[in-house]
């Protein structure tokens, strides 16, 4: 019974070394090739709370480039690994996971949060812990501008960007006579001045009213609105704030007497707005139907099965350009250093099959700000490119353009000693 | 009730265990806390949220009122301190005075208004109030930073003369000074617990006509009492923005009241050290399970209710016999 027992055990082991080491010859070379520790990358976003949506947008399309890179030898030869945490929209909870992500985990690099309060405050931790930062989706003016850091760089759109991108066209369309609905915040009050200050370089007059940020009932503001007879209506509020305005716009009739427009429009947003709403001159960041720029197609083509089918959005342009970014600044310097990185990425531009834009594109030095190309045009009903197909381009924008220069900005960038 | 306190003596882990036990644990967290898996700074955050807990629990667990609107007193700490070394001065003991001073004053005479409002109606008055300092600091963008938050100040190293201590750039050694400051407040408090004015707040929390016929003035009492856990709880919010180098308005909002209450009623909030141990549950929770799933305030949810019903006197009323902490 006993030397049975041993002969069973033997041959079990001679069997498990045998199956490990034909392992060894069966398993992706790729995996073998990798250095021993992975490149760890920390991703945090609002994955609960109000900008739960345009969050999981980003963490979804973070995940599908990690696989992707990781079919492809990963970075500097090592596998990437994602670190997701949620800040839950609260700053202290954003900066107590930044901690944990840099103390704990180790990660290399840090991105987020699509909540501007809280990436600045993570810019606070990665500043002091020097570590190589992206901010994929979080648009307040001073990340890239007076609060800069080194190591820090965004790949949204400034507010400022967005606005000199959309102002000429509006005022060429319709006129120079505005008015404003805009939320009474930071992110809204930046904005808006981006608008005047545009709007009177082109001669134009406004008038406009500061709301609440989950303002439900625009009526008063409509009819302030209707007597001064604008030649554009600017509807800059956010979410359902956003649609309940358009909503109401409709509804009074007032379509037909003025022009709509605004900033930042996305196709979260679009998906789940009433078609009386689908209307207006909006800013898109990143446009999925690009028919001039073959890496486009390529991207939407490759991307959609693992979203549902559905077409990318600008969330997922983001998060994608991040981590590519991220990819090339550590093969450029040939380290993950963040001081080696920060320079790597100065200035470096973008291959297209990264960039998905129809011209060139480049982190500027003198902020670390993206100069994406700006999609402007007129939100539609349904085109003939499917349930998607909600936004028609009329113009784009090159970054550079709509941005101004890096000293206008107030971005002065003390790099370490 | 009296047969209760009567039975003080049974109490399962002894206070001066208690106290050996928790300052034994408080002293070595950086030695091991990173073997469990954790990261000194999330001990900073436990100890901030417990010292804002003990604030509010002078309150709720000994003077039995219920503020729902401490946040306000918390925020004003951290943006007190965050104004003062962002525009006076780089001195981190100046930033916390200044902002103790003006979360403490501010609901000092908030308090003046509430002391004659009972119940329901003394708790919705402390949202409103606490709502107020929100819209303040939401809208004044030039001062405050707005919904983005107070930015461009970093907590500064102490010097000493003969040496300085780099609590900015050495995050044990912070560790280190917040515990050192929560040492400090929870002493003040015990003290304030064994004194006459302390028994007066038991003696109200327990029945407050009785106390009256007593000849206490009660009013007055209770405006002392709200008062002085204001000034705790603006002590732990010059903490906040000293570890996150950060204010904001959610840190002024309902919700951060709500997670103060919660810390307090989970760990046991007629118990001196309920709510540190309901801080660890708490931000642990919240750190450990979110990073597992998006659905993590379903859990933190229902320990609170699981908690709330299995042990109404909290976690620490595990290690209490019923009325010890009395």
């Amino acid at each position: 019974m006993t030397s049975k027992l041993t002969l069973t055990k033997r041959r079990t082991f001679l069997t498990a070394t045998a199956a490990i080491a034909g392992a060894q010859f069966t398993g992706p070379f790729i995996i073998k090739a990798r250095g021993e520790t992975p490149v760890k990358i920390g991703f945090i976003d609002p994955i609960t709370g109000s900008l739960s949506a345009l969050a999981v947008t980003e963490v979804e399309s973070a995940k599908w480039t990690v696989e992707q890179l990781n079919k492809k030898g990963g970075i500097l030869g090592r596998e990437v690994q994602l670190l997701v945490e949620d800040s839950a929209n609260d700053t202290g909870t954003g900066v107590q996971k930044a901690h944990k992500l840099i103390e704990r985990d180790k990660v290399d690099v840090i991105m987020g949060d699509v909540n501007s309060g809280i990436a600045y405050a993570i810019m606070g931790v990665t500043a002091e812990k020097k570590v190589f930062h992206v901010v994929p989706g979080g648009h307040t003016d001073p990340i890239t501008g007076k609060d800069c850091k080194w190591n820090v760089f965004r790949t949204c759109n400034t507010t400022a960007m967005d606005a000199a991108a959309v102002t000429g066209e509006l005022v060429k369309k319709f006129g120079k006579k505005w008015f404003f609905i805009t939320p009474d915040y930071a992110y809204g009050k930046t904005l808006q001045e981006n608008f005047v200050k545009n709007l009177k370089k082109a001669g134009g007059t406004f008038e406009g009213d500061m709301l609440p940020i989950a303002n439900a009932d625009f009526s008063a503001t409509l009819i302030k609105a209707k007597a001064y007879k604008p030649d554009v209506l600017l509807n800059n509020m956010g979410g359902a704030a956003q649609l309940n305005c358009m909503k109401q716009f409709v509804q009074f009739g007032m379509a037909k007497e003025m022009a709509l427009g605004g900033a930042l429009y996305e196709l979260e947003t679009l998906r789940s707005v009433p078609k009386e709403a689908l209307t207006g001159w909006w800013v898109f960041e990143w446009w999925w139907n690009q028919p001039n720029v073959p890496a486009v197609k390529t991207f939407v083509d490759a991307i959609s099965p693992a979203i549902g089918n559905k077409k990318p959005t600008a969330r997922h342009w983001m998060a994608y350009v991040s981590i590519m970014a991220i990819k090339l600044a550590a093969e450029k310097a040939k380290s993950l250093e963040a001081v080696k990185m920060a320079h790597a990425l100065s200035d470096m531009e973008l291959p297209p099959e990264v960039s998905l834009s129809p011209n060139k594109v480049r982190y500027r030095a003198g902020d670390h700000q993206l100069m994406s190309d700006i999609f402007v045009g007129e939100v539609q009903q349904a085109g003939a490119g499917g349930p998607d197909d909600l936004f028609k381009v009329e113009t784009v924008v090159k970054g550079e353009d709509a941005a101004g220069s890096a000293e206008d900005t107030g971005c002065k960038i003390n790099w370490p000693a | 009730m009296s047969t209760v306190t009567t039975r003080a003596d049974s109490t399962v882990v002894r206070p001066w265990q208690q106290l050996v036990i928790i300052w034994a644990l408080l002293l070595t967290v950086p030695f091991w806390l990173p073997l469990l898996g954790g990261y000194t700074a999330i001990a900073g955050r436990v100890l901030v949220m417990a010292l804002a807990a003990m604030g509010l629990n002078l309150l709720l667990g000994y003077t039995g009122v219920l503020s729902f609107g401490h946040a306000a007193y918390f925020g004003l700490g951290a943006y007190g301190a965050g104004l003062t070394l962002k525009y006076v001065a780089a001195s981190t003991p100046l930033a916390i005075l200044a902002g103790t001073l003006l979360g403490g004053i501010a609901g000092t005479l908030f308090g003046l208004l509430l002391v004659r409002r009972r119940g329901v109606y003394f708790a919705m008055v402390t949202i409103a109030f606490g709502q107020v300092c929100f819209y303040i600091a939401y809208k004044w963008d030039d001062f405050t930073g707005g919904y983005d938050g107070l930015r461009g100040f970093v907590r500064a190293p102490l010097d000493f003369g003969l040496f300085k201590l780099d609590i900015a750039g050495n995050g044990t050694l912070f560790y280190y000074f917040v515990l050192f400051v929560f040492g400090i407040a929870v002493g003040l408090q015990a003290l304030i617990l064994k004194s006459p004015f302390g028994r007066t707040m038991l003696a109200i929390r327990e029945n407050e006509r009785r106390a009256r016929f007593l000849g206490l003035p009660v009013e007055k009492h209770i405006w002392l009492s709200f008062s002085i856990s204001c000034f705790f709880t603006a002590l732990a919010g010059t903490l906040y923005a000293l570890l996150n180098n950060f204010a904001d308005p959610l840190g002024l909002n309902y919700v951060m009241s709500g997670n103060i209450v919660m810390i307090a009623v989970m760990g046991g909030m007629r118990t001196f050290w309920g709510p540190l141990v309901g801080a660890v549950l708490f931000v642990m929770l919240q750190d450990y399970v979110s990073s597992m799933t998006t659905n993590w305030m379903f859990f933190v949810g229902t320990t609170f209710v699981l908690v709330v019903l299995l042990f109404p006197r909290g976690l620490m009323g595990l290690l209490q016999r019923k009325g010890a902490g009395s």
